[in-house]
């Protein structure tokens, strides 16, 4: 029956197939357990926190908890954290847009002198250890009064968001044919506007993915702000851990934390998938 | 309306040098072609013209002005890009009349419909004013780069090789109207190719080029009939021009390892020399004809190219002439005799390539041969 409706399934069973089909749903397991183990955590109350495994009462106070509207008086303000991160991340990234940019498509595009030791050391930034700046970092951004604030982190973000941003588009960029800036140019156009028109629509899902990552990738840091905030623009990645001091550590709470931080970079990464697909610069040229 | 000169035209890339010593002086309303094989630096030279490159030394001017610090966007100079260059985002409709949306060559949406419509009717591509570029044909794009040109006013047209992916119909037929195209007749144009049909075809004068350097310019007449070079004579003609190598004495041309011999009574050139005579295909005839140089030799291949057939004749010495003949009769391996008119040989040193004229030259009536080339085409 199935082989005669052409919707049906015409792959041929196949040993390998199999084989590979198990390798993929033990690597699922793997790569999802972590986040299950987690999510479960933070469905626990405390009593249960170490008693079991997977038998127990969900409850939905950890979350309660984290986001202060339990009775009980939370002393960390996670909601304030959140905010500090949507700003420090969302700054950071719209900062290293306009600034990387007119870089890249400048990296590109024109062969100037340095260009190449700039674009290297931009992507040093990524190769080098944070933790082998962040004491100087430290020790300047005390004395330039950055020290737990959202410009001081939007700063010192850069390091992580710009390198992505210029790396990523100035490869866009390239895949452009110059032909199509020039025709611009004779068709009236300067420069600038042959950028904005042309060029710029181009690039977009390259903008989006660059953007998208450049997030994530600030979203989560976790070494800039441990060391360079305090109680003031501390982020989520160092607030969820404010739960497991004392002497009793809240797993739940910072399990619960580690989940609703997961919701931005999720809902953006699921909001401009649409423009992450390629396929606009298709029929640009021949070829 | 514009004069175009380029004098002196250096440009270098690093260590490579794209052009050399290149000037040109175009006239106004010409249609100018610059011919030659690929890297010879045609489409360098367009866009050193227009702007987008900067050459290394000398002047483009156009209508007499230097156009040294005059940016692309205001040289009224209209280009059609080789790989077309659209806008891969715009519809067709909204790529030709994107230079019409530029504040220097605006005009307001109705006037700019009519004169979309009215070039995309000459050129077929009226129906397809809503599809994207890549919903397009090679040659269809193409059409629209072209129409994207034609629709604005400019000075000077920069066309590279725009009818390069067209298939061999359409392109006869693309040629020929591109002729008729008032634009292209009254605009000033430098038309690069590498196809030698269509610089015979559309050209006022044509330029070779080779390596960056310009070999000669002439109208079609002197490419064809006066080449300056091997070079150049054997850029023009298919079948290529047969080039026969020998040395002369006593003012008779003798063939290296064959048996030809042939008078030259035409150029004075000293005993000893080395030469290549160069004999075109087309003004070959089999068998013996009077009053014209005979060359014996052994049918090698035969080639049927529409009505007539190219047959390649061994004339000894490791050499092969070509003959284009409407004779059906001839086979493979039989002796045959190739004649040729006198007035047709062309003469070349053979250390240097280049043409020795003969004496009378100038005088020498000469028959319209490229016309019947192109008809061919």
């Amino acid at each position: 029956m199935a082989s005669t409706t052409p919707s049906g399934n015409d792959r041929k069973f196949t040993f390998g197939g199999l084989v590979l089909d198990v390798f993929t749903v033990a690597y699922f397991a793997f790569a999802l357990f972590p986040i299950i183990w987690i999510f479960l955590l933070s469905l626990k109350s405390q009593d249960q926190l170490f008693t079991t495994y997977f038998a127990f009462t969900p409850t939905l106070e950890p979350y309660k908890a984290v986001l202060g509207l339990s009775s009980a008086t939370e002393s960390v303000p996670f909601m304030r954290y959140f905010l500090n991160s949507l700003i420090a991340s969302f700054g950071a990234v719209f900062i290293s847009l306009l600034v990387g940019v007119p870089a890249a498509y400048a990296f590109a595009r024109f062969k100037f002198r340095g260009s190449n030791d700039m674009l290297f050391t931009l992507l040093s930034f990524r190769f080098a250890p944070e933790l082998m700046v962040i004491i100087p970092v430290y020790v300047i951004y005390q004395k330039l009064h950055l020290f737990d604030t959202h410009l001081g982190l939007i700063w010192v973000f850069q390091l992580i968001t710009l390198p992505l941003i210029v790396w990523i588009l100035r490869s866009y960029f390239q895949d452009l044919t110059p032909e199509l800036e020039q025709s611009a140019l004779l068709d009236g156009y300067t420069r600038t506007q042959a950028f904005i028109k042309v060029v710029l629509p181009l690039v977009k899902p390259g903008l989006a993915a660059a953007a998208l990552l450049a997030f994530i990738f600030a979203w989560n840091s976790f070494i800039f702000p441990f060391i360079l905030t305090g109680s003031n623009a501390q982020t989520v990645t160092v607030g969820a851990l404010a739960f497991m001091g004392g002497a009793k550590p809240r797993y739940n709470l910072t399990a619960a934390a580690s989940i609703i931080s997961l919701i931005p970079p999720m809902v953006l990464a699921l909001s401009i998938q649409r423009y992450l697909v390629r396929g606009l610069t298709f029929g640009a040229v021949k070829g | 309306m514009a004069t175009l000169a380029l004098t002196g035209i250096r440009k270098e890339y690093g260590k490579v040098i794209a052009l050399q010593d290149l000037s040109l002086d175009i006239k106004d309303g010409e249609f100018f072609v610059l011919l030659g094989p690929s890297g010879a630096g045609k489409t360098t030279t367009l866009k050193v013209v227009a702007g987008l490159e900067e050459p290394t030394l000398g002047t483009v001017s156009i209508n007499g002005r230097d156009m040294a610090n005059v940016e692309p966007q205001a040289r009224r100079v209209a280009m059609a890009f080789e790989n077309y260059a659209l806008y891969p985002q715009e519809t067709v409709y909204d790529n030709i009349s994107f230079p019409l949306r530029s504040k220097r060559y605006y005009r307001d949406p109705a006037e700019a419909k009519s004169l979309i419509d009215k070039v995309t009717i000459t050129l077929g591509i009226n129906h397809l004013l809503q599809r994207l570029p890549r919903e397009l044909s090679g040659g269809q794009k193409q059409r629209v780069a072209l129409a994207r040109v034609l629709v604005r006013p400019a000075d000077v047209l920069l066309l590279d090789e725009p009818l390069s992916h067209l298939d061999a119909k359409l392109r006869a037929a693309m040629r020929a109207e591109l002729k008729s195209l008032g634009e292209l007749q009254s605009t000033t144009s430098l038309y690069v190719t590498h196809d030698y049909l269509e610089a015979l075809a559309l050209g006022d004068r044509i330029a070779v080029l080779r390596e960056g350097a310009l070999v000669q310019v002439g109208t079609r007449e002197d490419l064809w009939h006066r080449p300056i070079d091997t070079f150049v004579a054997l850029a023009f003609g298919q079948p290529r021009i047969n080039l026969i190598s020998g040395a002369v004495t006593g003012g008779t041309f003798r063939h290296n390892g064959g048996d030809l011999a042939m008078a030259l009574p035409n150029h004075d050139i000293a005993d000893g020399t080395e030469i290549q005579i160069g004999l075109r295909p087309r003004d070959l005839v089999l068998g013996a004809q009077d009053g014209m140089p005979q060359i014996n030799g052994r049918v090698w291949v035969i080639e049927p190219i529409g009505r007539q057939r190219e047959v390649t004749v061994d004339i000894g010495g490791d050499t092969h002439v070509a003959v284009v003949t409407p004779d059906q009769d001839t086979a493979i391996d039989s002796l045959v005799t190739v004649s040729c008119p006198p007035s047709r040989v062309l003469v070349f040193d053979a250390a240097t390539g280049k043409r020795i004229p003969a004496r009378n030259e100038g005088w020498a009536p000469i028959a319209d041969v490229p016309a019947g080339e192109v008809a061919r085409g």
